[in-house]
């Protein structure tokens, strides 16, 4: 449990001298963006994340669902080291990013490669503008053409430039609840990030804005990885590719979506999808 | 009546008290300002006259013969010590206010930041007092000769240090004054700030220091300019302080930061006894045109804060 099983991974073709199970291996490597082995989280003395193992492929779409204070939020952040900010929190366990283990890594380094988008929206009081461009900004780039090309260019990966165009100098504050977060995707892919990291993105948008969000989230998925939290079971089943399922700081059952929303293997899976609880 | 309406009237009784008071000293103040016109504002020469000679008419007005009234050094002495006070406490009050919203644990937080207000509430005689017996001895025997070694060829710095009273204690004793007031404020403005901005820079791998500066002060610049001003208000007026530290001096503009100085509001006390002396009355009609002066040069700083404010909040509605 936890691992991906052999089934479902692409398997490549053994070549004269390899075997099938090599292909596996190295097709499963290939595949894997996020390995997290063990990890146990403490906040203080409290214990909520217990011997956390899981695999996140690479150029997927990874739902994370679960009843409420579980430790969706918590194991997201810890992915990009966002737990760092909070005290008096512990981490213990392996979190490889491309087999590197990111507690080795600098974190801003980290940061960068692995970007979060929040639950609430939370663009800076600044202009349209000046919010797509603050990580470039921070990361030391003074190119000021280069810095509107990439702003230009995340706003249409975030499906926002259309809408906000003739107003790039603006507050970022006159747009729309779910403009203001696709913003904030946007704000996040102009650093260019592996792997993006969404904390129920949609929780405060109606269902058009939420629909534009999903349709969004499939067309990024080709050039980076998606990991999302969400409450919302047929947002998971719509856009996700994997889901895993928490429940009390434990990670009960991860698979492809499909086979976690039709076929569960354990029974609070299936208790928790069919609305038995949570 | 209605609570609007007793509110209306309270604010109103509040502004019409600030009429009243600024009409009356420049009522009080008139024949002054005829008599000394406009030398009044750019000559150094404060003269009560010969108190025992015989009363003279100048321009219709009846003076001590000898009388001269010109507050040039009272104007620089008052602007050049608080912008001395000013260009050292924003800075450092916008350094502690970072320190104490950002840098502390939370439990110190709390501590550091009573005493912060407890600095700010210290009666300004205090700070005088202690500026008397503690800092103007070590300013005279240590900093100054100090600076004056090292420092000297900057243009202001250099010269003799004399005893320690004079423009550049008045500027720190004014600083420990307002460095609490805008420390306060500014600190209050970024604790209340939402968590999901400090979130949102650190997620984008922006470090502490660039989330205060690049996300965090942006935000209260308005709240930093206004503590400012307030602070400034402060510092132009403050008597008791000043006074004690200042030197007194009397008809000469320091040409360097160590000479003695006076400033508008602790000279209006320092010199009503003697203007009391006078029988024309002409002195004390002439300190009261110096508080008019101080009047005005205050409510042209607010007038500038709000010019600020109101450009700032454009640009804050334009962009941020
Ligand atoms: N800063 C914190 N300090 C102490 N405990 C915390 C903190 N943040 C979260 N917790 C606790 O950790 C547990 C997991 O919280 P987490 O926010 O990860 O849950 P979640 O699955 O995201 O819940 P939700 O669906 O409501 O967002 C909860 O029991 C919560 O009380
Ligand atoms: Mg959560």
């Amino acid at each position: 449990m936890g691992n991906l099983t052999e089934s479902e991974v692409i398997i490549g073709v053994p070549g004269p001298d390899r075997t099938i199970q090599d292909s596996v291996n190295e097709a499963s490597k290939s595949a894997l963006k996020i390995a997290v082995g063990h990890l146990n989280f403490h906040y203080g003395p409290r214990q909520v994340l217990f011997d956390i193992s899981l695999e996140i492929p690479d150029r997927k779409i990874t739902a994370l669902i679960g009843p409420s204070g579980c430790g969706k939020s918590t194991f997201l952040r810890t992915l990009n080291r966002m737990h760092e900010t909070v005290n008096g929190t512990r981490a213990e366990g392996e979190v490889l990013l491309d087999g590197q283990d990111i507690f080795a890594i600098d974190v801003v380094r980290l940061r960068r490669r692995v970007g979060m988008v929040f639950q609430k929206s939370n663009p800076f009081p600044k202009s349209i503008f000046e919010n797509v461009a603050y990580g470039l900004k921070i990361n030391r780039m003074a190119n000021r053409s280069a810095i509107a090309e990439i702003v230009e260019k995340s706003l249409r990966r975030a499906a926002l430039w259309d809408e906000v165009k003739d107003h790039l100098h603006k507050s970022a504050y006159s747009l729309s609840g779910g403009q203001q977060q696709r913003l904030c995707i946007a704000r996040a892919l102009a650093v260019d990030p592996e792997v993006l990291l969404l904390d129920e993105p949609c929780s405060a948008l109606d269902p058009v804005a939420t629909a534009k969000i999903e349709d969004l989230l499939l067309d990024l998925v080709s050039s980076c990885t998606i990991v999302i939290v969400t409450h919302n079971m047929q947002q998971a089943a719509r856009v996700a590719d994997y889901t895993g399922f928490f429940l009390l700081g434990k990670l009960i059952e991860f698979n492809k979506t499909d086979v976690i929303f039709k076929n569960p293997a354990q029974k609070e899976t299936e208790d928790y999808i069919t609305g038995r609880f949570g | 009546m209605n609570f609007r309406r007793f509110t209306a009237l309270l604010a109103s009784v509040v502004a019409i008290v600030l009429v009243v008071i600024v009409v009356f000293l420049a009522a009080y103040a008139w024949p002054a300002v005829r008599l000394n016109g406009f030398h009044f504002l750019i000559d150094n020469s404060w003269n009560l006259g010969r108190q025992y000679g015989t009363p003279i008419t100048v321009h219709g007005q009846e003076i001590l013969p000898g009388a001269h009234y010109g507050i040039l050094f009272l104007i620089a002495g008052t602007l050049l010590s608080t912008a001395i006070a000013l260009a050292i406490a924003v800075p450092v009050g916008v350094g502690a206010a970072l320190f104490l919203a950002e840098g502390v644990p939370p439990i110190m937080r709390s501590w550091l930041s009573f005493f912060v207000e407890l600095l700010a509430a210290i009666p300004s005689v205090v700070f005088g007092l202690w500026g008397y017996v503690v800092v103007i001895p070590f300013l005279g025997h240590h900093l100054f000769p100090f600076m004056i070694k090292w420092l000297g060829f900057i243009p202001f710095f250099g010269g003799t240090p004399g005893s320690g009273y004079g423009l550049l204690t008045s500027g720190l004793v004014l600083t420990l004054m307002i460095v609490p007031l805008i420390t306060a404020t500014l600190r209050d403005a970024l604790v209340s700030q939402p968590a999901s901005l400090r979130e949102a820079a650190v997620a984008l791998g922006a470090s502490r220091f660039e989330t205060m500066w690049t996300v965090l002060m942006p935000a209260v610049r308005r709240v930093l300019i206004g503590s400012s001003i307030l602070a400034t208000g402060r510092a132009l007026g403050e008597t008791m302080a000043v006074l004690m530290v200042s030197g007194n001096a009397l008809n000469i503009l320091p040409n360097n930061i160590y000479q003695p100085i006076s400033t508008m509001a602790s000279f209006i006390v320092s010199q009503l006894d003697s203007a009391m002396q006078d029988p024309t009355g002409m002195a004390v009609r002439s300190l009261a045109e110096v508080a008019l002066v101080l009047c005005l040069i205050s409510i042209m700083v607010n007038g500038l804060a709000r010019v600020l404010l109101y450009y700032e909040g454009r640009q804050a509605a334009r962009i941020a």
